[in-house]
């Protein structure tokens, strides 16, 4: 552990420099360039704004705000995991050629999604601040909830992107969960509507489901967020970024080989 | 300087195995259904090496094509690991397997500096320092900030050299690179290479032309069929290799 962070520390200068090649180079050609990452969300946001409230019978007064809050986060949390998934396989050209700390890979992919994020934040500001609903103090939760997420799919993306360089559907059962997941999780809807209903031990099965939900307490309700199941998640989340690192670690010996 | 041990290489036992297979299984469906049936021919690319490499050292790995030196540099390395054995390594290595591996086409070679060195570990206050020197050697002059992909190959290679020869590692691996640009850069990636050795660096390389072999290298370690043939003066080795070649 302590070699690793000794190596991580080393290689400092990588990490950085890959992270600015993931936002920058992804975009690089487009007209637009770093604004699509954050074009999309908030066209993404703008359908479902239109069409759910002829969906859902009672929204939630500010809709459009309301759904801005579960759309980010949750684009961060897709983004993440999809690239991470697949960033072992495409970076197969440099990992058969130099020798460097594979895990600076997904370390990067989950913490350029976190700066992307931090700007998705002032989009969510605005919405805010544009709907009248302002701030409160119960903002200073966000670091923590922002934390937890960053920690869950690091965790995630250390065993995805590993296992899919042994078997490469991996990628297309992940798309297929996080699709189901964009459902399970109250993005469009709010947690309240289960509340005393029988699959409501199923929603909170799902991490993503209480960091959202935490989100909105804290931004959009301005309330206290059940500080109890974030800390449960985020217990979890730590348990699976040590899993998912010795994961990793054993089945990084094969990369070179297997790509 | 009180270590006992003067090796900056140590090659233990080591033994590597490569399972081919016909046939990969890279999806489940195959790996479910061919489970077992798959065909796998097991090649032995390195069979209980045995090797020390002083530190200061200049060192060439010979053999035909297919007799694993380069699987043997790549376990130097750390890309792959040994199936048995063990290697050990003492100071900072960089290896020059292929160049330019992870150049983004899109940036410009200046940023492709940074980016390519930190890959071999550097700082960025360490590369500030070296990234005039760096684009001195490389001789793009103007076209520095120009993205990658507009460079010609041998542009291309020239920048890749310049980066991976200025990293200042204490150990150098190389691959089959001195026929990197025209005769003139060649000349002076020789040069550089001798000027690193007189300065006392450890270098292994890998390569098929014996001459700059024989004018670089002390040492000569002689690969055949995964089992090391010969070890000695690299005019003796090189001259018993030649023998039984032609």
């Amino acid at each position: 552990m302590k070699e690793l962070i000794n190596n991580l520390y080393s290689y400092r200068q990588l990490l950085k420099s890959n992270v600015k090649k993931e936002i920058r180079g992804k975009y690089k050609g487009s007209f637009l360039g770093v604004l699509w990452s954050f074009v999309n969300p908030l066209l993404t946001t703008l359908v479902y704004a239109i069409v759910f409230p002829f969906i859902l019978k009672n929204t939630e007064p500010n809709y459009i705000t309301f759904v801005v809050i579960g759309v980010l986060p949750w684009t961060y949390f897709t983004t993440v995991i999809m690239q991470g998934t697949t960033t072992i396989l495409i970076n197969a050209g440099i990992i058969k050629k130099v020798y460097f700390p594979r895990e600076i890979l997904p370390i990067s992919i989950n913490t350029s999604g976190l700066i992307n994020f931090f700007i998705s934040c002032l989009i969510i500001f605005i919405f805010l601040i544009c709907s009248g609903i302002g701030f409160s103090w119960y903002i200073i939760f966000l670091p923590l909830i922002i934390g937890t997420q960053y920690i869950l799919q690091q965790g995630i993306i250390f065993i995805t992107s590993a296992i899919n360089v042994y078997i490469r559907d991996a990628e297309y059962i992940i798309t297929f969960i996080i699709n189901m997941l964009f459902y399970a999780t109250p993005i469009l809807y709010s947690a309240k509507m289960f509340e005393n209903s029988s699959i409501s031990w199923l929603i909170s099965l799902n991490p993503m489901a209480t960091i959202i939900n935490c989100y909105r307490d804290v931004l959009f309700y301005q309330s206290m967020p059940h500080i109890k199941s974030l800390l449960v998640v985020l217990l979890g989340s730590c348990i699976l970024l040590y899993i998912g690192l010795k994961i990793f670690k054993r089945l990084e010996k094969g990369f070179a080989e297997e790509l | 300087m009180k270590k006992k041990e003067n090796y900056a290489i140590k090659v233990c036992n080591v033994t590597k195995v490569f399972k081919l297979y016909y046939d990969k299984p890279n999806t489940l469906k195959e790996r479910i259904v061919f489970w077992k049936k798959n065909k796998t021919e097991v090649h032995k690319v390195l069979d209980n090496i045995n090797l020390e490499i002083d530190k200061g050292e200049t060192v060439a790995l010979i053999g035909t094509n297919g007799s694993g030196k380069s699987t043997l540099l790549k376990l130097m390395t750390k890309i792959i690991y040994p199936t048995e054995g063990e290697i050990k390594i003492d100071g900072k290595l960089t290896s020059l397997l292929e160049l330019g591996a992870g150049f983004h086409p899109d940036f410009t070679g200046r940023e492709n500096i940074y980016f390519n060195a930190s890959i071999f570990g550097l700082t960025a206050s360490e590369i500030d320092k070296r990234v005039t020197q760096i684009i001195e050697f490389s001789e793009l002059g103007d076209f520095i900030d120009s993205p990658v992909r507009t460079y010609s190959s041998g542009m291309y290679m020239r920048l890749a050299f310049s980066v991976a020869i200025n990293v200042d590692a204490e150990i150098l691996l190389i691959d089959e690179i001195l026929a990197v640009g025209d005769q003139h850069f060649q000349e002076k990636c020789f040069n550089k290479l001798q000027e690193l050795k007189d300065s006392g660096k450890t270098i292994v390389i890998v390569s098929h032309s014996l001459e700059s072999v024989k004018k670089l290298c002390n040492r000569a370690i002689w690969i055949n069929k995964g089992k090391k043939e010969m070890d000695g003066k690299s005019n003796h080795v090189i001259e018993k290799y030649l023998e039984v070649c032609s």
